[in-house]
């Protein structure tokens, strides 16, 4: 075998290590449904406590965060072990470190905005920067593990809504949420979604 | 001129290196994951899983969950210490063409 050969068996092997061990990315962008999903129930809690929706139940409007989201939580949680079942995928380092992350910021979102709400100091722009900021800390991590661009710039887009929605009127606030909220949850999580479709259709054998 | 290291020919199997570096991201995995991760026929995996377990770079452990077998693999301290000593010998041999 001449060197050059050589040279492109060895580079080969570690193109193979890179590529097994991209498969720790596959398992996170499989969650590109869950972004959508939340996406969408942000949307529903902001249209059913501004009061666009009317009817007995949905006028009370109190009930539109924690009924959304708790409703969400449990939605999200059944289908991933739904997937997860029928994958029968192990437990991956940087799925397990990726949870964590994601269920500490919701372990913190609701710390924060739960007694918020009870002791009466919530105030529509504050929360919404802490909302933000706190998502965008999440998405800050796990992008630095995975080294996903795409997920840092989510990251900066939740930071930049989190400064408007202090600096601007309510109704900037609002709308600086409503846009993150779309390019953070819904074009993002579409993006990963299709990352996934493209991840599988190129995996091929791998012969000893 | 440095001597060049030698590569572990146990780590250096293609189908054996994929599987390593596939164990060293999960706490364990099912031989159905390994074969759909690889795309490696059942008789080619099993026989390379094997090599890696008699040089005591995986463990096994089978067991039965609803009356099915199941085998799950996972990465011994030597293996993951062998496929760290062969990444830092590959990059040594490729040097600049990294």
């Amino acid at each position: 075998m001449n060197d050059v050969t050589q040279d492109l068996e060895l580079t080969g092997r570690l193109t193979l290590i890179e590529k097994m061990i991209a498969e720790g990315r596959r398992t996170t962008t499989k969650w590109g449904w869950s972004a959508v999903l939340w996406g969408v129930a942000f949307y529903v809690a902001i249209a059913w406590s501004s009061g666009m929706f009317g009817g007995a139940i949905w006028g009370q409007h109190y009930m539109a965060w924690p009924v959304t989201m708790v409703a969400t939580w449990l939605l999200n949680w059944g289908l991933a072990a739904r997937m997860r079942r029928g994958a029968k995928a192990p437990m991956t380092t940087v799925a397990r470190a990726i949870i964590s992350i994601w269920a500490a910021m919701g372990f913190s979102m609701f710390a924060l905005l739960f007694p918020l709400g009870l002791s009466g100091r919530a105030d529509q722009q504050v929360c919404v920067a802490a909302v933000a900021t706190l998502l965008g800390t999440a998405n800050a991590a796990s992008g630095m593990l995975l080294k996903w661009k795409a997920q840092i710039a989510c990251a900066v887009v939740w930071w930049l809504a989190s400064a408007a929605s202090l600096f601007g009127t309510a109704m900037q606030s609002l709308i600086a949420f409503l846009v993150a909220i779309f390019f953070c949850q819904i074009v993002f999580g579409i993006y990963a979604m299709i990352c996934e479709s493209r991840e599988q259709r190129r995996q091929g054998a791998i012969h000893a | 001129m440095p001597e060049l290291p030698d590569l572990n020919p146990v780590v250096h199997g293609k189908l054996r290196l994929a599987l390593l570096t596939l164990l060293t991201g999960v706490e364990e995995a099912e031989f159905t994951w390994l074969r759909e991760k690889t795309g490696a026929t059942d008789g080619n995996l099993g026989a390379q899983l094997l090599k890696l377990e008699e040089a005591g770079y995986v463990a096994v452990e089978k067991k039965f969950v609803e009356r099915k077998p199941q085998s799950l693999y996972r990465m011994t301290d030597s293996g993951r210490a062998a496929l760290s000593e062969y990444v830092q010998a590959l990059r040594q041999l490729l040097g600049a063409a990294i």
